[in-house]
């Protein structure tokens, strides 16, 4: 994915004035102890949507050798032209945070620790229990006697963090198993 | 929003309210700026003076929960000084609309209500109807059971005397907000409203919104560049996650969930109100067409007319219960449920009154938390006030990729789908949520499929094509998203093949041969490709509308009802930024072709008049969703009211409501569990709480806590205070102090500051304090807890959205 | 003066901070452990690892409440101070100033001992160069060498929402300060920019900038060489005394 103007030609997208540098005459010598180049020079540009509030800003995410490297306001995205809130800035350390959780986590009743476990032994569990608790909990008649065909026993929460397409994807499932509890951020 | 981000820098007027855009929403002063620069008056109202507050040309303070007063008395300012927009009102709105003798207001209660059952029978709101059925109208407004004349007679009671003593902000400032936001209900001025979870977490939320919506609609606000009602949204997704529905109530697209009231598809597609004026689009009558294409998407091959399309296996709701957030957190706490997912959100800090939600946790047989970082809700059973040991509960954590390490779209405020591509790989095992999904939900089909089960139908027909290679695909979602035609069709002259993508929602049907996942997104991934991946900056419009940038829904209408942007001629009310304009050709005084120029107009009819004057009788009215066509001034659809009243919160500092002998809202629902404790007017819980957020934390802080850039800037939880209430207590700026209500407490830093004053309320002196709900035990371990173990789990009888922005607390020092 | 310059509208900063992170993404910074004293302005000072602070005021002026924000950061004098002083305790190659844009530069190979620190850090009217004891270098903001060499403005600057943070060459931002001095000073008659002719951080207020933080004004009469030369005097005759 390549963005349309390359960010290094539109330098002035901030400034109210709308300058550009008229030649690159810069005498390099004196900054050696800086002028190491530029780190994002040949990484790979790849465009995002800030993941926090819903104003839906552009940011180009560079990276390198299969790591982001540097995160910073797309100018060419007409809300927000480059430009990034504290949290929107931050971005480059979220990605790269050492405290991410990179392996599925079981914690036992009663125990008073995590253990790592597989993703398909995780899921498996995960998936006898959805089934175990639909089979005894579900409900076909209500108290009137009319048709619901829904599960009382299992609910959900969440969602507004991830994708449309995995929001569409994740009802679907929810409302097959024949879920009703099913809530997000929008409630509260 | 009804109109988008950029769309603000185009206001004559904006009034933050309910809202702190310069923390919560920051670059959207990027655009508020842009409108200042070209002379805009900027007006922020708000408890506490906060960042947007230093930038705006008026502040005001009000007391947390007086909002509809102070609102009201701005429709007494408009009515009493003929400020209305006259013709908009007349023609767009339903303020000529005559009700039934039926409908009354008295001391605070409005007719139909029965105590009993806390509930309004709405039938005594309805209006007045002619032999055909449709509503009857005094366009004059003159009519002294019109709409008007009521809404007149009900607001006349918001007296600036009685708004103040209210509110406590002092009567020149009510007077100076009232004058300027008032002048933009002309002809070629727009006023705007950016407002958030200041306005909705109140037990008269929906009413606090209605009152501004009143108010734009009086002023000609709604349609134009510039105006419109404006609900900052606080989640990246969070539209998107809305739009596709995963809340109890409602389908992907609005669709209302099944219920027990519509047993059989037939019943269900039946369910919208008839309209018999032709010139009321009613646009929900399509509904059928939505939802049979809806649920083709769901079950594809096995949803036949045979079996009403699957309709029997979706799992259906009782007629007028409840199935809210704070419904389930009460019914988990009262150990109801086996199991719960909690995916990618972090309840256990972000629910209103979080010791109920954190005890409710250990009451489960298991709990599945999916996120990227260790937080409250996964690791509940450890946490303050825990003994693991004791709890039974099992927990997954199952790890998820962030967003540049997926594939996907999302839905910004401002109704804009944009699509984000995976920069990097996630680290570790890590996986994208959607990879989780058809992961998991393969796994349970298999068991249905090999051990049989409890009505396993729906289950094992679910459509559930979605991966490329056994990987989750998103590009196959967002195709089914927008639909696919499933037959040769041929619809409004136009032949589409069998497999093709339909170019939007005009061309579903209800036979079975279409289907879309979704209605309002229908026309974002089509033929001509993923629309949402769109960075077009062509702007023809010079008002910032960017219609190749992306995707919005509907159809691209980027200001949705731009039809009552202009006149009963089609023509701009105001000409310096039309969003619409007609320009078809004319003869004889009369329009002869149809064109629109400028945004997706909303619906592409002729105007409603011709040049030469006379009406037209190929047209429709521009409010499309109203069954009549015309907006609410008048809104019989509500729980507590057609009109908005000033109830006070369930916890509040005074003793009597000074406009009305109903103290709270008479319809709200309230919780019984021993966890549910309420007090108002206690001496031990004297001070105001609120609560709300910084820049530099986002929620309950999943996201931001774990980030040393962004901890570094606000690193603990705080309580900001005035400078008189803290030298009243003694406590020094940047002391610790203890913050409790009637349901928890919490350690936080005093900030005693010059942005907070006492509050004169009815001639009392109230303070009033502010947390921020950001932090939790987990991470900073000096960071202190939510703020949400305060506040009071009790809502809106509408939405059910907690009141968390207005309680009451004791602050001491720790 | 030709180069470059950054003009810093007061007016216009929400202090979302966007800058104070931005700078130390693009430059990897750390972030310092900090605690909340009573403010929203943290970390509470500039440091080593913090060359952009968004400093908080909250002042009465004319009998109204205004919350004043101060993105801080080095002024890139047009003689620095802090060179003067440094050559003359005896670095020649300590402070640089780049040709073609005027930036003021530290620089990261030369150490320096903690008490001639202490000198070049009171030469500046404006309180900015920090010390790594460890490392015994000076560091401070660097005009964002690196982006303004590839013809990028630097990383405050692009992420500035609101048009508070500018840059450009120099002229350009001097018209545009005085065009925004023009149009607040009709509201705000203490409207001034400071010290816009010696330095290239250029910041515009609407108050005594006692008011938005002790250092937003050169401490003393202004930045000129003789000043320099006279703040000179004191480090080299304690020098010469403490050899005495």
């Amino acid at each position: 994915m390549k963005v349309t103007r390359r960010d290094f030609i539109k330098i002035s997208g901030v400034t109210a004035t709308g300058l550009f540098f008229s030649q690159l005459g810069f005498d390099l010598s004196p900054v050696s102890a800086y002028a190491h180049g530029l780190r994002i020079k040949g990484a790979k540009e790849t465009t995002t949507i800030c993941p926090y509030c819903a104003v839906g800003c552009g940011i180009i995410c560079h990276s390198s050798r299969g790591k982001v490297i540097n995160t910073e306001g797309d100018p060419d995205h007409p809300i927000n032209q480059g430009a990034l809130c504290a949290k929107g800035a931050a971005l480059y350390q979220w990605v790269n945070n050492k405290n991410r959780v990179t392996t599925p986590l079981y914690r036992a009743p009663g125990s008073d620790r995590w253990k790592s476990v597989s993703w398909n032994w995780a899921l498996d569990e995960i998936a006898k229990r959805v089934k175990a608790a639909r089979d005894e909990g579900f409900t076909k008649l209500n108290a009137k006697g009319q048709v619901v065909n829904r599960m009382e026993s299992i609910a959900h929460v969440g969602s507004a963090a991830l994708d449309n397409e995995e929001c569409w994807t994740l009802q679907a499932m929810m409302r097959a198993l024949g879920l009703v509890y099913i809530e997000h951020q929008a409630r509260i | 929003m009804t109109n988008h981000w950029i769309d603000l820098g185009n206001s004559d007027c904006i009034l933050i309210m309910g809202s702190n855009a310069a923390e919560n929403h920051p670059i959207s002063f990027k655009w508020v700026t842009k409108a200042k620069e070209r002379g805009a008056t900027l007006i922020n109202v708000d408890p506490r003076f906060t960042r947007t507050s230093s930038k705006v040309d008026i502040y005001a303070p009000l007391r947390s929960g007086s909002d509809i007063a102070f609102l009201g008395g701005m429709i007494k300012y408009i009515l009493d000084n003929n400020l209305y927009f006259r013709e908009y009102v007349a023609e767009y709105t339903n303020a000529p609309f005559i009700l039934t003798k039926r409908y009354g207001f008295r001391d605070g209660l409005f007719s139909g209500y029965n105590p009993k059952t806390k509930s309004y029978n709405k039938r005594y709101w309805a209006f007045e109807k002619d032999k055909k059925g449709t509503p009857k109208k005094d366009k004059s407004l003159k009519h002294p059971r019109c709409v008007y004349q009521l809404l007149k007679k009900h607001y006349s009671r918001y007296t600036i005397d009685k708004v103040s003593a209210i509110t406590g902000t002092p009567k020149r400032d009510l007077l100076k907000i009232y004058k300027i936001y008032a002048a933009t209900g002309r002809s070629g001025k727009a006023g705007t409203i950016m407002y958030a979870m200041g306005w909705t977490q109140h037990t008269v939320g929906v009413q606090n919104i209605r009152t501004m919506a009143m108010i734009q609609l009086l002023l000609g606000n709604m349609g134009v560049a510039g105006g419109g009602v404006n609900a900052l949204r606080g989640e990246s997704n969070v539209q998107g996650s809305t739009d596709h529905c995963l809340l109890f109530h409602i389908l992907p697209g609005y669709m209302a969930t099944p219920s027990t009231k519509w047993p059989k598809l037939a019943d269900y597609l039946k369910r919208r109100p008839k309209n018999n004026d032709p010139l009321s689009a009613n646009w929900w009558q399509n509904e059928p067409k939505y939802m049979v294409s809806f649920l083709k998407s769901m079950f594809g091959e096995f949803a036949t007319p045979a079996n009403d399309f699957g309709y029997d296996w979706m799992p259906k709701l009782d007629a007028g219960k409840t199935y809210t957030w704070l419904d389930l957190f009460d019914l988990m706490y009262k150990g109801k449920f086996t199991g719960f997912f909690s995916w990618g959100q972090n309840p256990a800090c972000s629910g209103a009154n979080s010791n109920k939600t954190r005890k409710a946790l250990a009451e489960l047989k298991w709990l599945v938390n999916i996120n990227m970082f260790e937080n409250e809700t996964g690791s509940f059973w450890k946490g303050p006030g825990m003994n693991p040991n004791e709890i039974k509960t099992e927990v997954f954590f199952l790890p998820c990729a962030v967003s540049v390490e997926k594939e996907g779209s999302i839905t910004n405020s401002g109704r804009w789908m944009q699509w984000r591509y995976a920069a990097v790989k996630p680290p570790g095992k890590a996986t994208p949520d959607g990879e989780i999904i058809v992961k998991l939900f393969d796994k349970i089909k298999k068991l249905y499929k090999k051990e049989g089960g409890v009505f396993p139908e729906p289950i094992v027909s679910l459509k559930w094509d979605y991966t490329t290679r056994g990987k989750f695909d998103p590009h196959k979602v967002a195709k089914q998203i927008n639909g696919y035609f499933l037959k040769d069709v041929t619809v409004k002259g136009k032949t589409f093949k069998k497999g093709t993508l339909v170019p939007s929602f005009a061309y579903l049907k209800d036979d079975g041969s279409t289907s879309s996942a979704n209605w309002l997104y229908c026309n974002s991934y089509t033929e001509k490709g993923n629309m949402a991946t769109r960075r077009g900056l062509k702007d023809a419009s010079g008002i910032g509308l960017y219609p190749e940038w992306s995707w919005c829904w509907p159809v691209n209408r980027r200001i949705i009802y731009n039809r009552a942007s202009v006149n009963l001629k089609g023509q701009p009310w105001d000409k310096k930024r039309p969003v619409v304009r007609f320009v078809g050709e004319v003869k004889n005084g009369k329009y002869v072709t149809k064109k629109w120029v400028g945004d997706v107009p909303d619906g592409g009819w002729y105007p409603m008049m011709n040049p030469d004057g006379t009406r037209r009788a190929d047209t429709k009215y521009p409010f499309i969703m109203k069954p009549e066509g015309h907006a609410h001034v008048f809104g019989p659809g509500r729980a507590d009211g057609p009109f908005s009243e000033h109830y006070e919160p369930l916890e509040c500092p005074v003793e009597r409501n000074l406009m009305s002998s109903q103290f709270i809202n008479p319809t709200v629902k309230l919780f019984k569990t021993a966890k549910d404790k309420f007090l108002t007017c206690d001496p031990r819980y004297p001070i105001v709480g609120t609560t709300y957020r910084v820049t530099e934390h986002w929620q309950t802080g999943l996201m931001t806590r774990w980030q040393p850039w962004l901890i570094e800037a606000e690193p603990q939880l705080f309580c900001e205070m005035s400078e008189e209430f803290a030298a009243l207590r003694g406590i020094k700026n940047g002391e610790k102090v203890i913050v409790e209500s009637p349901r928890g407490r919490v350690t936080a830093i005093a900030i005693a500051t010059k942005r907070f004053k006492p509050f004169t309320i009815m001639g009392q002196t109230v303070h009033e304090v502010g947390l921020p709900w950001h932090f939790g035990w987990v991470t900073p371990k000096d960071g202190g807890d939510s703020a949400n173990l305060l506040t009071s789990s009790v809502g809106d009888p509408n939405t059910l959205i907690p009141e968390t922005k207005a309680f009451m607390v004791n602050v001491r020092k720790a | 003066m030709s180069g470059k310059s950054f003009f810093i509208d007061t007016t216009k900063c929400t202090a979302c901070r966007g800058c104070q992170v931005a700078c130390k993404q693009w430059n990897q910074l750390p972030a310092t452990k900090t605690k909340n004293w009573g403010s929203h302005q943290n970390p509470k000072d500039l440091s080593f690892v913090t060359y952009k602070l968004v400093r908080f005021s909250e002042v009465i002026s004319d009998g109204e409440l205004r919350w004043y924000f101060f993105p801080d950061q080095c002024r890139h004098c047009d003689e620095p101070p802090c060179k003067d002083v440094a050559e003359a305790l005896g670095y020649k190659d300590a402070v640089r100033v780049d040709k073609a844009t005027g930036a003021v530069l530290f620089n990261q190979k030369v150490k320096i001992k903690p008490d001639d620190f202490n000198e070049i850090k009171d030469a500046c009217p404006f309180n900015i160069p920090r010390y790594n004891p460890q490392k015994r270098v000076i560091s401070k903001c660097t005009m964002c060498i690196d982006r303004i060499s590839n013809r990028m403005v630097p990383a405050c600057v692009k992420t500035c929402p609101t048009g508070a943070m500018n840059f450009g060459d120099r002229d350009k931002m001097l018209a545009l300060a005085e065009k925004r001095l023009k149009e607040v000073k009709t509201k705000y008659s203490q409207a001034q920019l400071l010290n816009a002719e010696d330095v290239r951080t250029i910041y515009l207020v609407i108050d005594d900038p006692e008011k938005y933080y002790e250092f937003a004004k050169a401490r003393g009469i202004g930045i000129t060489r003789m000043l320099a030369m006279k703040k000179l005097i004191r480090p080299v005759m304690s020098f010469l005394g403490s050899r005495g």
